[in-house]
């Protein structure tokens, strides 16, 4: 047993040329299956982090396009060209109750805004500190409107009402952080409790358990009490210098039920967008399924997933991994063919050395296992060499590969882009965590509602972590192992015809 | 030990026989010498009755076991012994690892192989130093003798020999007929040497010459 193992030792000593050879062309097979192995898990791991990241939320919101389109069909009908004031329907509070009771769901953030009067305070105007060269089109992150549809005039203050500011985007976006006090919870339904930004406390000397006067463009007061403040890390855009509500400082935060009432009485039980955040992203398409088989009219209102952002932040990874893929499978097989190649030549350079083992009596198998061992010899070189080389090999196609796609990707976008951005006149977005910007009193909720992360705003993946373990190296072992079975076996048809006779008397 | 039946060969089919049906018997404890001249069909009688190849009429039988029966690698590896004209040693490996290898490969009863194996190289003027270099690094007289070495340790009952002698000086190729005529004579061993030398063939129990498709025994020459 023994014996053609160390025949293929001997074998192997000897004829150093052809074991270097050999181990050359085995290593750079198996540096390019350990590259594809290696960049295809760190694309896995990605997405898996990508997933993680981007969480899995489901807005419901007005569904502006079927409005505007609703009343851009009314105006033709009546001709009245001039009449531009339509209304934007508020999510009553039965529907999101129906859809609160769905499955998968995380948690949820109520939303309801609008703009009132600071009264017994300054709100913070456009300074040059504040101001920022920022164009104003970048409203995708959530200032959509601005409260003037409705044909009033809009306040100084920004009244964001929330059923937890913890679920406010601002605040799961680290832009804002609560530096005293306390935020806004479910325990402050029916209060007027308020959380104020810093720099607005800090402007009017207001200090947590104050009490703040505020009047909506009705003239009506109201006593807030502050029971929380916050810093927003949020820079000021071009508009919030006109508009001080759109500034970031002055967003005071309350309980929705608060800010209904401040609306007006026909805002009762109503929300201006809902974000549901769900378990897992895999089941966002079921959770929409689910809500439209509850009930939902969905000509009043949308659903908006953030799939979209996250299959655009996935798609170069998708593309990487199976790239990677498909160099695993054509290395494999390109691999064996070469391998086959050089041991058939090989073995008819040895047709001598078969033909004397045979006439010693030596079975056909034990030959064929010797060929194997040598292999398997020069695998285990081989595997070493790759170990070393394989992962710089991987990075660097790794991190090329998705540079590439990347900037595919990057001038679909743009291309996209330039034909029109859609989702702007929804408002929500497919990100849907962007706090709106306030809505205009009396005059319908705010149309922006929830701004967007909108698809070309994802973060894309720029950078793979590849990292070579034990799991892709026993992997490559396997494959390697493979290969050299199907050579061997591929060049061993040749030796079970192999007559002893023949051999040596040519 | 070892006969052969109505025996015949023929190289392609259409092709005239090598042999009138070859009857032929040998036994266990002599040396047989075979003589003929070139084209004769010696070689091809050898690879024949080694097991290399399959007669294609008439059979041969080891101990009165067909070699069908046995199966040609089987009766290769366990029951004979070949000599090659041309040595056929393992390029790669040394002398003494050649031997060893085959000894492996049959395996040989003999407990400590590598010692039998130098002692036998020895026997033939193949010192330890020499036995530990590739074959490769030895001349053809060496390597003949490193080849019949090798068919000389195995276990095998049966010994053939391709001109054994053909590449030795004259002291060596007594040397090896004294080998072969101990090998048959002490061991038991059924030795059959294929020679055009008639001093070889002489120096054997029992010769035949292959003349006109037949064997024929010759009477040996008086000393």
């Amino acid at each position: 047993m023994m014996n053609f193992l160390k025949r293929a030792f001997y074998s192997m000593k000897v004829k150093k040329g052809r074991t270097l050879l050999l181990t050359v062309v085995f290593s750079a097979i198996l540096i390019f299956i350990l590259a594809g192995l290696t960049i295809q898990s760190a694309s896995l791991k990605a997405t898996e982090n990508a997933k993680k990241s981007m969480g899995a939320t489901v807005t419901l919101s007005a569904n502006m396009e079927n409005i505007f389109k609703n009343a851009q069909k009314s105006m033709t009908e009546d001709g009245e060209k001039e009449k531009r004031d339509f209304t934007i329907p508020s999510i009553d509070g039965e529907t999101v109750r129906k859809l609160s009771a769905l499955d998968n769901i995380d948690s949820l953030s109520i939303t309801s805004s609008t703009t009132v009067n600071a009264s017994s305070f300054e709100a913070i105007t456009a300074t040059e500190e504040t101001s920022t060269e920022e164009d104003a089109a970048s409203g995708g992150r959530g200032f959509g409107g601005t409260g003037m549809m409705g044909g009033k005039t809009s306040g100084d203050i920004s009244l964001a009402g929330t059923n937890d500011s913890a679920t406010a985007s601002a605040f799961l976006n680290d832009t804002a952080k609560i530096t005293d006090g306390v935020g806004i919870t479910s325990a402050d339904a029916g209060t007027k409790n308020a959380v104020i930004e810093k720099n607005l406390a800090t402007e009017n000397k207001i200090v947590v358990g104050d009490t703040v006067k505020i009047k909506n463009t009705d003239e009506q007061a109201y006593t807030l009490k502050v029971v929380g403040i916050y810093e927003s890390t949020e820079t000021a855009d071009q508009r919030s210098m006109q508009i001080p509500a759109l500034n970031p400082y002055n967003k005071i935060y309350t309980a929705t039920d608060f800010v209904n009432k401040v609306k007006g009485s026909t805002y009762k039980d109503t929300a201006d967008s809902v974000l549901f955040t769900l378990t897992d992203p895999e089941q966002m398409t079921s959770f929409v399924k689910e809500a439209k088989a509850a009930g939902l009219d969905t000509d009043m209102y949308s659903l908006q997933t953030n799939d979209q952002v996250y299959q655009q932040m996935i798609e170069p990874l998708k593309n990487v991994e199976s790239f990677a893929q498909k160099i695993v499978w054509l290395v494999a097989i390109a691999g064996t063919i070469i391998l086959a190649l050089i041991v058939i030549i090989t073995i008819r350079e040895r047709k001598y050395e078969i033909g004397v083992l045979l006439s010693l009596g030596e079975k056909r198998l034990k030959i064929i296992g010797q060929f194997f061992a040598e292999l398997i010899l020069v695998l285990v070189m081989a595997l070493v060499i790759a170990g070393i080389s394989g992962q710089f090999v991987g990075n660097y196609v790794g991190q090329q590969l998705l540079e590439q796609q990347n900037t595919t990707s990057a001038a679909t976008t743009t291309t996209t882009e330039s034909q029109g951005r859609p989702g702007t006149i929804n408002g929500p977005g497919a990100g849907g965590q962007g706090q709106g910007g306030p809505g205009g009193q009396d005059g319908g909720p705010s149309i922006g509602g929830f701004g967007a992360n909108n698809a070309s705003d994802a973060e894309k993946i720029k950078e793979l972590d590849i990292n070579l373990s034990i799991e892709e190296l026993v992997q490559l072992g396997g494959l390697g192992l493979g290969i050299s079975f199907l050579a061997v076996i591929l060049a061993s048809i040749g030796i079970m015809r192999m007559q002893p006779k023949k051999i040596l008397n040519s | 030990m070892l006969k052969i039946e109505k025996m015949n060969y023929w190289y392609q089919s259409k092709s005239e026989p090598l042999y009138h049906a070859i009857d032929l018997a040998f036994e266990a404890g002599k040396l047989y010498g075979i003589l003929g001249s070139s084209g004769s069909g010696k070689t091809t009688f050898l690879s024949l009755i080694a097991g290399l190849d399959r007669p294609k009429t008439g059979d041969i039988y080891y101990n009165n076991e067909s070699l069908k029966k046995i199966g040609l690698t089987n009766y290769r590896n366990q029951y004979v012994s070949i000599v090659f004209q041309s040595y056929n040693l393992l390029p790669y490996l040394s002398a003494l690892d050649n031997i060893v290898a085959a000894l492996e490969i049959t395996n040989s009863q003999h407990k400590n192989r590598k010692t039998y194996a130098i002692d036998m190289l020895a026997k033939v003027g193949i010192d330890e130093n020499l036995a530990r270099k590739n074959v490769q690094h030895l001349s053809g007289g060496q390597q003949q003798r490193v080849a019949i070495v090798r068919a000389m340790c195995c276990d095998a009952k049966l010994v053939v020999a391709d001109e054994p002698t053909g590449n030795l000086d004259e002291t060596n190729s007594r040397e090896i007929i004294r080998l072969f005529t101990q090998l048959a004579h002490e061991q038991g061993k059924c030795v059959i040497v294929i020679t055009h030398e008639k001093e070889i063939a002489y120096a054997c129990d029992v010769i035949l010459e292959l003349k006109e498709k037949k064997f024929t025994q010759v009477d040996k020459a008086p000393n």
